[in-house]
């Protein structure tokens, strides 16, 4: 039993898509390919779709100009064991509350009953998760959260009083665009931005787990709010490059730290080390910062000046503090 | 000379080309020795196919680098996912596979002579007995099909749990949003998604590290063997340079305990008791190949009691060398201005695992983390450069590495010292 598995694969989906259908043209059938195929798809797929007189095609479809499918009936999907044991293990996970409601949950433990789990929670260990995560146990957590799910989906306004990351208590009426899941914080937050008469007046991100009311606008936002620009907002201006020397492995354990981020690398074939520019959401440069620092001296901060300046004031307090002590 | 395809047989060779352009981005076409040119080739051209809009290309001194480029906090949907969905098939599987369930779609059950017989009265293909029955038997272990035994004879019916009938529950469709993105087999909930037209447009995930998809085809059986107390067998190869030249190391008889991530660095482990060694080890994921599930370990369970007292003293996934018996409590002193930087002392309590914080003295606090191996805890202090007094116990190892590095470092950013070498 493994996902990878022709039943589950990109063909097989879009040949359903295609005898789902009653009738269908050769034009359709190559829109149905480009939508849910790769970018090759249709040139290496369509002739086997699409019959032809040589009989090479796969016979799942007769006819010419408009095509019918050779079977009665529309393709029936299953949910497989395979998806019964991943949603079952997925049943066992806290955050499935913020979803479902206990009595679904049992429902669903009940009907897979007979139903192994694809894995037990305590299979997996994060070694460095935050410790203050968020309590999905919290019925007003779960409450907030659903509120706040419900509204990104009907782009509703909402009415938000909360406490900031530096203890500021702030209220006011926001549109919830996206919520955000921090694998290392255990925490959602949500990126919305703040309405103040009818407009958008700046960007923001609210954590759940902060949230001390919340009241639903039933209104809906009218006016589009782009997500690209909205990301571009958050966007640092000028990247930050380093240079990574293959001491300590450094470049695997940096490139593969650093895999989330947005870069852009090359690599010297004489010195064997690692350029790279990494650009970065402006609210985490702290945390950028500090992560490049805990590379030691098997990476160096080249540019801008003013980010290598915040490195070396931290170095330069260290060395003060542990090491030129001891001269 | 066969035709381009941009399905595979194989997913270990691909795993590793994927992984290749993602993580460095900086290799080209010469960095992948030991591959034939055509090789090369064809899985780029598939890449390339699968990935469309998210390849950079890009000219390098040492030739044309090509990498999978994205931020993986502002993705939707993990896109190496699709190299699961790319398993090549024969001509016969696919006729198959919609003949047969439009067969048992109209309900009740049927033999393999019957499903043979239909096929061609229906559809004019005739297929051989054997062909049809290992096709049932394989949708009966998928669970699409269920199997009823009359006598002798084997029945199949089509399973009645339909994907629609589990899209039904309220709530049901934001939870796979959610977790189809989310690490622990995440393709599979986007199967589900993507099989009844519907996406994540809401969920993203931040600190994402998505090539961990690729080791779920591993992990699979991973999982089977630790829930079943089994032993496994596999390939590790690692990418250090002094570890054997790259060349891959068969582990026998390893007793599977945990996967264990790091959230921080971006890896994930098998944790196993190696019998060979008689102690534990940490193989990560993404170097392990070719997992067989070996024989029961009739000592699981003991295994298990000893690595659960082990991992109290783990502060990652190392166990530390035995040998050492120099290992004492790593005390890190911490100067923090308690008035206007409480935060870091905050950020400490939040980050420090199994340690012990206290505070000392005015803006003085002390972490005591008595761990089995302190070269691990080292790259996480160092987080906190600017903030360290003072750092004692642990190994004279790791005390001295830290103030040679700092000094590297002071010198690196252009501070004064004449004494560095």
């Amino acid at each position: 039993m493994t996902i990878f598995s022709e039943i589950y694969g990109i063909y097989f989906r879009i040949v359903s898509k295609i005898m789902e259908r009653e009738s269908v043209t050769e034009t359709e059938i190559h829109e149905i390919i480009k939508k849910y195929g790769y970018r090759e798809t249709d040139f290496l797929m369509s002739d086997k779709i699409i019959p032809n007189k040589e009989g090479t095609d796969w016979g799942l479809l007769k006819g010419e100009k408009i095509f019918h499918r050779v079977t009665e009936n529309k393709p029936v999907k299953i949910f497989t064991e395979l998806y019964k044991r991943w949603l079952k293990a997925k049943l066992n996970d806290p955050k499935i509350y913020l979803f479902l409601e206990k009595d679904t949950v049992k429902q669903l433990n009940d009907r897979l009953k007979d139903v192994q789990p694809l894995y037990k929670t305590e299979n997996f260990r994060c070694s460095d998760m935050f410790s203050n995560g968020d309590d999905y146990y919290d019925e007003e957590y779960r409450k907030n959260f659903r509120i706040i799910l419900s509204a990104i989906k009907h782009k509703t306004l909402l009415n938000i009083r909360f406490v900031s990351g530096h203890g500021k208590n702030i209220y006011g009426t926001f549109l919830p665009l996206k919520m955000e899941y921090s694998l290392k914080n255990d925490k959602f937050r949500v990126y919305c931005c703040q309405i103040r008469n009818g407009l958008n007046s700046g960007n923001g991100i609210i954590n759940i787990s902060r949230i001390e009311s919340i009241e639903t606008d039933e209104e809906p936002y009218r006016k589009h709010i782009s997500m690209k620009k909205y990301f571009s907002s958050r966007r640092c201006k000028v990247p930050v490059t380093v240079v990574v020397t293959p001491e300590r492995n450094g470049i695997e354990r940096f490139l593969t730290e650093f895999s989330s981020y947005e870069k852009q690398t090359e690599k010297d074939p004489l010195s064997e080390n690692c350029t790279v520019k990494i650009w970065y959401d402006i609210q985490d440069e702290t945390e950028l910062l500090i992560r490049l620092l805990s590379f030691g001296p098997v990476l160096e901060i080249v540019s801008p000046e003013r980010f290598r300046k915040l490195a070396f004031e931290r170095i330069e307090k260290q060395y003060r503090l542990t090491c030129a002590k001891n001269k | 000379m066969s035709e381009f395809s941009e399905l595979i047989k194989n997913f270990e060779k691909t795993r590793d080309y994927v992984r290749d352009f993602f993580i460095y981005g900086f290799k080209v076409r010469n960095d992948f020795t030991g591959k034939s040119s055509r090789t090369y080739d064809d899985q780029k051209r598939r890449i390339e196919s699968w990935l469309d809009g998210y390849m950079k290309y890009e000219n390098a001194k040492h030739g044309k680098q090509i990498s999978i480029n994205l931020d993986s906090g502002h993705i939707y949907s993990n896109p190496l996912y699709r190299a699961y969905y790319s398993k090549s098939f024969t001509d016969n599987d696919i006729k198959l596979h919609f003949f047969i369930m439009d067969i048992l779609a109209e309900g009740g059950k049927f033999s393999v002579n019957e499903i043979v017989s239909s096929i061609d009265q229906r559809y004019g293909e005739l297929f051989e007995i054997q062909t049809v029955r290992n096709k049932l038997k394989e949708y009966i272990d998928e669970g699409i099909l269920v199997r009823e035994n009359n006598g002798k004879v084997m029945y199949v019916r089509l399973s009645e749990d339909t994907l629609e009938s589990f899209m039904n529950y309220n709530g049901i469709e934001d939870a796979l949003s959610f977790f189809s993105c989310t690490s622990e087999f995440g393709e599979i909930g986007d199967s589900i998604l993507k099989s009844c037209g519907k996406e994540n447009n809401i969920f993203l995930i931040k600190h994402n590290y998505i090539s961990h998809t690729l080791e779920d085809i591993i992990l699979l059986p991973i999982l089977d063997a630790i829930n079943s107390k089994h032993y496994i067998s596999f390939r590790t190869a690692s990418t250090k340079k002094n570890n054997m030249n790259n060349i891959p190391k068969v582990i026998e008889k390893a007793v599977p305990m945990q996967i264990v991530s790091s959230v921080q660095t971006g890896r994930r482990f098998l944790i196993a008791y190696y019998e060979n060694t008689m102690r534990f080890f940490s193989f990560r994921l993404d170097q392990i190949k070719q997992v067989n599930i070996g024989g029961y370990c009739e000592e699981y369970d003991e295994i298990a009691e000893r690595y659960n007292r082990d991992k109290e003293k783990a502060f990652g996934i190392s166990f530390g060398n035995l040998k050492d018996m120099r290992v004492s409590p790593l005390k890190i002193v911490f100067e923090i201005d308690e008035k206007n930087e409480y935060y870091v002392a905050e950020r400490i309590i939040r980050e420090k695992r199994n340690g012990i914080f206290e505070k000392k003295g005015e803006n003085i606090f002390v972490l005591t983390l008595d761990i089995s191996d302190p070269n691990e805890a080292m790259h996480w202090l160092k987080t906190f450069i600017g903030r360290i007094k003072s750092i004692e116990g642990g190994t004279s190892f790791v005390r001295k590495r830290f103030e040679e590095d700092i000094e590297k470092m002071y010198c690196m950013y252009g501070g004064q010292n004449d004494n560095i070498q």
